[in-house]
């Protein structure tokens, strides 16, 4: 399995399949038991923590600020890879931070604590932590878990357009099968720590991957305003069909 | 790779952002000032306060060198050493308190939480119990020994905490602690039990953090200690910073979480074994320190660091000197002062956060 460059790849699955640890495995913050993660060609075993925090970021899920940390101060934290003992900050991590401060339209909150924000806010903080990481690639954990819906789409399309104006790799593991389908250009279903499919939306989001994946009868249309598929209904599936 | 596409002009909004930081920043540096000015005027208040009274302008004539052989006496020898334990010994609790707090994500950790009191305690008793209190070996022994029973229990509640593959998960750090502690007082009253008047009388003075150790040989056996760590733990502020975002934000950020929070455990341990083995059991300022050092500065480790340290030293000094006098000429031992100033207030700040 290979993650497409440039593009946003989201990870499906039921509760428990792996997503997570798919993702923290490639990231390296877990050991994988077998098999190897490469990155450019890189076995990520041989690289270290810090050369990886270079080319990779990775938001779990869920994360906690300390309680009274500003917007900005978070930010700067993602300037962590790239500093060294005890220089302050130069101009030109100055200017990344002001950067991704702009980019996920947090600027008037620069000085805003963290844990003053609402929930959709507090994301495109933690998302501007990883952009000001200046990584080519940036690992999310179910990046929309406990957002209303319209935060949902606020965050999902924040990341659609960085990956589309600034080339971030994007690779995410989201529980909403049509958000998925509608924002990813590359899917992965995972059941049981097996990889069910992968490939573009349209081949993912079909009845009988998702029966496979979900254990669930799906059906499934071409969204007209996407053009990508999308599930409208689904069961459990009977036993005796 | 994502470009900066930003251009050189900033927009009204962020010279408003950068003049608002350089606010802050100066207020942050204006509380570090004050702290120290304190802390000064502690000193030179501290040194006044006692059985025999000097007037201000006395103060300054000893200060400056112009004190009789009585006078220096007193202020150099006797006041001195022991407000300088006081200071050390704060700041080293303080630091251990703030670095534990970060690195466990958690703000009820303080230094007993990895069984440092506990354990000096206990190689006190026992101390106390084999060679008794008149020994005349204990005025060195005794912190040393204090310090190695602070390391063994720091190092078991470690080894206990750790699991393969995932390091020392914060809870289940604090988790350990909590009971290698449990276990270990449970010890010590079943030794206590056992000592006969004068011991017990002792060893009631050691665990209600008496500052006994107030002449210029604690100062020379705390001083390396600090000379050592607070630079070590200082120079990882930004360690410190991430850590606290817990360790899969730490990990992705690049740093080595576990090698990290181990040095830092041990530094912290250190800082306060060597403050508990010569103050005895005052660690309930590694638990306050921290919090107002947050009040007012925030919770960034550059600045943290030093604040805590400098309110740490002071509340200590403070409480010593208050220990010192209020029931002239007996002493109440400085730890039960700290805990009666420190723990009105701490209830305040907690019931402040409810609202």
């Amino acid at each position: 399995m290979s993650i497409p460059h440039g593009k946003i790849t989201a990870i499906i699955g039921p509760n428990g399949c792996g997503k997570s640890t798919v993702l923290k495995a490639v990231g390296r913050l877990l050991k994988p038991r077998g098999g190897m993660v490469y990155l450019n060609g890189n076995d990520i075993q041989n690289l270290s923590t810090r050369e990886i925090a270079q080319k990779m970021a990775i938001l779990p899920q869920s994360p906690q600020s300390p309680p009274g940390l500003t917007v900005g101060e978070l930010v700067t934290y993602g300037r962590f890879p790239h500093q060294h003992g005890f220089g302050k900050l130069k101009p030109d991590d100055k200017k990344i931070i002001m950067w991704a401060l702009e980019v996920t339209k947090l600027t008037e909150f620069e000085n805003t604590a963290v844990d003053n924000l609402s929930g959709g806010q507090r994301q495109r903080v933690w998302i501007a932590m990883a952009l000001a990481q200046q990584t080519e690639l940036i690992l999310l954990d179910e990046p929309t878990t406990y957002l209303d819906l319209a935060y949902q789409l606020e965050v999902l399309e924040l990341l659609h357009g960085l990956n589309r104006e600034q080339m971030c790799t994007i690779v995410m593991v989201l529980h909403d099968l049509n958000l998925a389908a509608r924002f990813a250009d590359h899917m992965i279903a995972i059941r049981d720590g097996d990889v069910i499919c992968h490939g573009p939306p349209e081949q993912v989001m079909t009845e009988n991957v998702l029966r496979t994946t979900f254990r669930i009868d799906a059906k499934i249309i071409t969204e007209p305003h996407t053009g990508r598929p999308a599930c409208i209904s689904y069961d459990l599936i009977k036993e005796n069909n | 790779m994502t470009g900066s596409r930003h251009s050189g002009n900033l927009t009204e909004q962020q010279e408003k952002n950068e003049e608002y930081k350089r606010k802050r920043e100066l207020r942050n540096l204006t509380i570090i000032v004050i702290c120290a000015v304190v802390l000064a005027a502690v000193v030179f208040v501290c040194a006044n306060i006692g059985y025999i009274k000097f007037s201000i302008p006395d103060i300054f004539r000893i200060f400056t060198g112009g004190g009789t052989n009585r006078e220096n006496l007193v202020v150099f020898e006797f006041r001195m050493p022991r407000i300088i334990v006081s200071i050390l010994a704060g700041a080293a609790l303080a630091l251990s308190g703030c670095i534990l707090q970060g690195v466990v994500r958690n703000d009820l950790a303080d230094p007993g939480l990895l069984g440092i009191n506990a354990g000096a305690g206990l190689l006190v008793i026992l101390y106390v119990m084999f060679f008794g209190t008149q020994s005349f070996l204990s005025v060195f022994t005794l912190p040393f020994l204090a310090l190695i029973g602070a390391g063994v229990a720091t190092a078991a509640v470690y080894a206990l905490a750790f699991k393969r593959g995932e390091g020392v998960a914060p809870m289940r750090l604090i988790l350990t602690g909590v009971a290698i502690q449990a276990g270990i007082a449970a010890l010590t009253t079943v030794l206590v039990v056992k000592l006969d008047d004068d011991q017990f009388d002792f060893v009631a003075r050691w665990q209600a953090g008496s500052i006994w150790g107030s002449s210029w040989d604690y100062v020379i056996a705390l001083l390396p200690w600090l000379l050592i760590l607070v630079p070590y733990v200082m120079s990882k502020f930004r360690v410190l910073d991430v850590l606290n975002l817990g360790d899969s934000v730490a990990g992705s950020l690049g740093a080595s979480v576990e090698k990290e929070r181990r040095g830092l455990l041990a530094a912290a341990a250190g800082l306060a074994a060597s403050a508990v083995a010569i103050g005895g059991n005052i660690s309930f300022v590694g638990l306050i320190a921290p919090h107002l050092g947050r009040r007012l500065v925030g919770p960034r480790h550059l600045v943290l660091l030093p604040t805590c340290a400098l309110l740490g030293a002071v509340l200590v000094s403070v409480a010593d000197t208050i220990a010192r006098v209020i029931v002239e000429p007996s002493e109440i031992p400085t730890g039960i002062v700290v805990a009666i100033v420190g723990a009105p207030y701490f209830l305040y700040l907690l019931m402040r956060n409810k609202h």
